[in-house]
């Protein structure tokens, strides 16, 4: 790439197409005739669960990682940090969801240097959205599906802590209270539900501890009835990985604090 | 005809005496380093940018051109970046690869237009001495200033080349290492004054310099940002905003 051609652009503020024209990004994947459509693999063996609380919200993730009957690595990184106050969080195919957030964030500095403004809310939701129904040709094919759950705070909404979920077509959905997706969901949607319909407090009532000590026992559940989610591996002592979004930016709960609160309310 | 060599240099002399005429009228811009970064300071019309997680641009020119190189720089930064990771992604390269190359092509095409604009990119390091100041010229010249060959950590970009080394002039003679973000903006305000004298002017003692400053300060809005080392952001340029530069703005 000379410096010429570098030049030679209509202004734009769409990352991924940047990376397209200098060929740095895959192409659009194509959707085959139908009838030659591959067996869809489901492969987002995984759990992750987010719901509002009190001070925003919580997002959290199981750690294993499965190829199959294989667990692959225990210590996998299902909750990845977009930019200062939104998270995306991934089950599916891990080398097509971490490029995700690698274009993500990118889109969005890249917005923000160029557009002299924050990417709005609005606008952050919907690249994901883009992302993903890029993609749909390749989960179509049964290599690459990823059911994302993306969170993120907006000052200028109330309450400002904001939920999406998707599916692999790129649909989004604002969720109210929680979400989750992954093999381990059904039971973790299970959980939040009853907590936060008959539980002591609507989840957007309860405390940090409190929240913790929820997610904490919603993955121990989905655990036990999914091979693909990692759930609480006490022996090796391997949390779930916990993040919160809330009006100071991103915190990720240390694993003390994690362990300390499974100690005491869920082992 | 213009085939002939001398007519050939000509038009590029009054094409250069044609840009200076244009920038001649240019807002300076201040770079200094202070004891947790790298100030940027202007005052007028939104002139300083984030290119990268590292670097900041400040520029003197035709809005419309500074938008392209700007633009240019975001483009070849967050490729880069996004391919490999920010840690490859380096001023002196952008630069000397990419910019000036153009920048000269265009200015050499008689037949085209140049870019009328002058810019200082500006990188932090790790510490001090990796500090970069960098300025590309409409013609594709490049200066470069590392705090590391014992150079003070500041650069200017004037409208006149006399302006900048009289600025240059009053950093150096002022600069002291450590200072603090308000000690820091003092300094680059009185620089930035005194890019604003005329041509003809002689350097004005420290209570005249005070008074034009707070004159010439009343008529445009100071805008200022920094290059942080010590944060635990991958991106490190930060806008001070107009609120929160007030209060540290010493009257």
């Amino acid at each position: 790439m000379d410096g010429k051609q570098a030049l030679d652009f209509g202004a734009s503020s769409d990352f991924p197409s940047l990376l397209r024209r200098h060929g740095l990004l895959g192409p659009v994947a194509q959707i085959g005739p139908m009838n030659t459509r591959a067996e869809i693999v489901p492969t987002e063996s995984t759990t992750i669960l987010a719901f509002k609380f009190s001070d925003g919200v919580l997002v959290a993730g199981d750690r294993r990682a499965t190829s199959g009957n294989t667990v692959v690595y225990d210590r996998a990184d299902k909750v990845l940090e977009i930019d200062r106050r939104s998270i995306m969080a991934i089950a599916g195919v891990p080398a097509t969801a971490w490029e995700m957030a690698r274009v993500l964030e990118h889109s969005f500095q890249f917005f923000r240097r160029t557009q002299l403004q924050e990417m709005s809310v609005d606008g952050k939701v919907r690249a994901l959205s883009k992302l993903l129904r890029d993609n749909f040709g390749f989960a179509l094919q049964g290599v690459g599906i990823v059911v994302p759950i993306f969170a993120t705070y907006d000052v200028k909404a109330s309450p400002s802590g904001r939920l999406y979920f998707y599916d692999a077509m790129g649909a989004q959905f604002e969720a109210t209270d929680f979400a989750a997706t992954g093999s381990g969901s059904p039971a973790v949607r299970g959980i939040l539900y009853y907590e936060n319909t008959w539980g002591k407090k609507p989840l957007q009532k309860i405390s940090e501890d409190e929240a913790v000590v929820v997610a904490l026992r919603a993955l121990d559940t989905a655990s036990e009835a999914d091979t693909a989610t990692g759930g609480i591996d006490r022996h090796a002592k391997i949390f779930p990985i916990m993040k919160i979004v809330a009006a100071e930016g991103i915190r990720t709960l240390p694993e003390e604090k994690i362990a300390e609160l499974f100690q005491n309310r869920v082992a | 005809m213009i085939e002939e060599p001398y007519r050939w240099v000509e038009a590029i002399a009054t094409r250069r005496d044609y840009i200076e005429m244009q920038l001649a009228t240019g807002s300076p811009v201040v770079a200094l380093g202070y004891d947790e970064g790298i100030l940027l300071l202007t005052v007028g019309q939104q002139k300083l940018f984030e290119i990268y997680d590292r670097i900041a641009l400040g520029a003197i020119g035709h809005p419309g051109d500074i938008e392209r190189l700007r633009m240019a720089a975001i483009e070849l930064a967050s490729t880069e970046g996004f391919t490999r990771s920010a840690a490859d992604v380096s001023l002196r390269r952008l630069a000397y690869y990419s910019l000036s190359p153009v920048m000269k092509n265009a200015f050499e095409q008689i037949y085209g237009a140049p870019f009328l604009a002058r810019l200082l990119f500006v990188e932090i390091g790790t510490s001090p001495a990796d500090d970069l100041f960098l300025e590309v010229e409409y013609d594709g010249a490049i200066n470069l200033r590392s705090s590391d060959g014992g150079n003070r950590p500041f650069a200017v970009l004037a409208a006149t080349k006399k302006s900048a080394e009289q600025m240059a002039g009053l950093l150096s003679k002022r600069f002291q290492s450590g200072k603090d973000l308000p000690a820091t903006l003092d300094l680059a305000l009185d620089a930035w004054t005194v890019g604003q004298l005329k041509t003809d002017e002689a350097m004005p003692g420290e209570e005249e310099l005070r008074r034009q400053r707070s004159e010439r300060l009343g008529s445009g809005t100071v805008s200022a940002a920094v290059l942080e080392r010590n944060t635990n952001r991958a991106v490190l340029f930060r806008a001070v905003e107009g609120s929160k530069l007030a209060p540290l703005i010493p009257k």
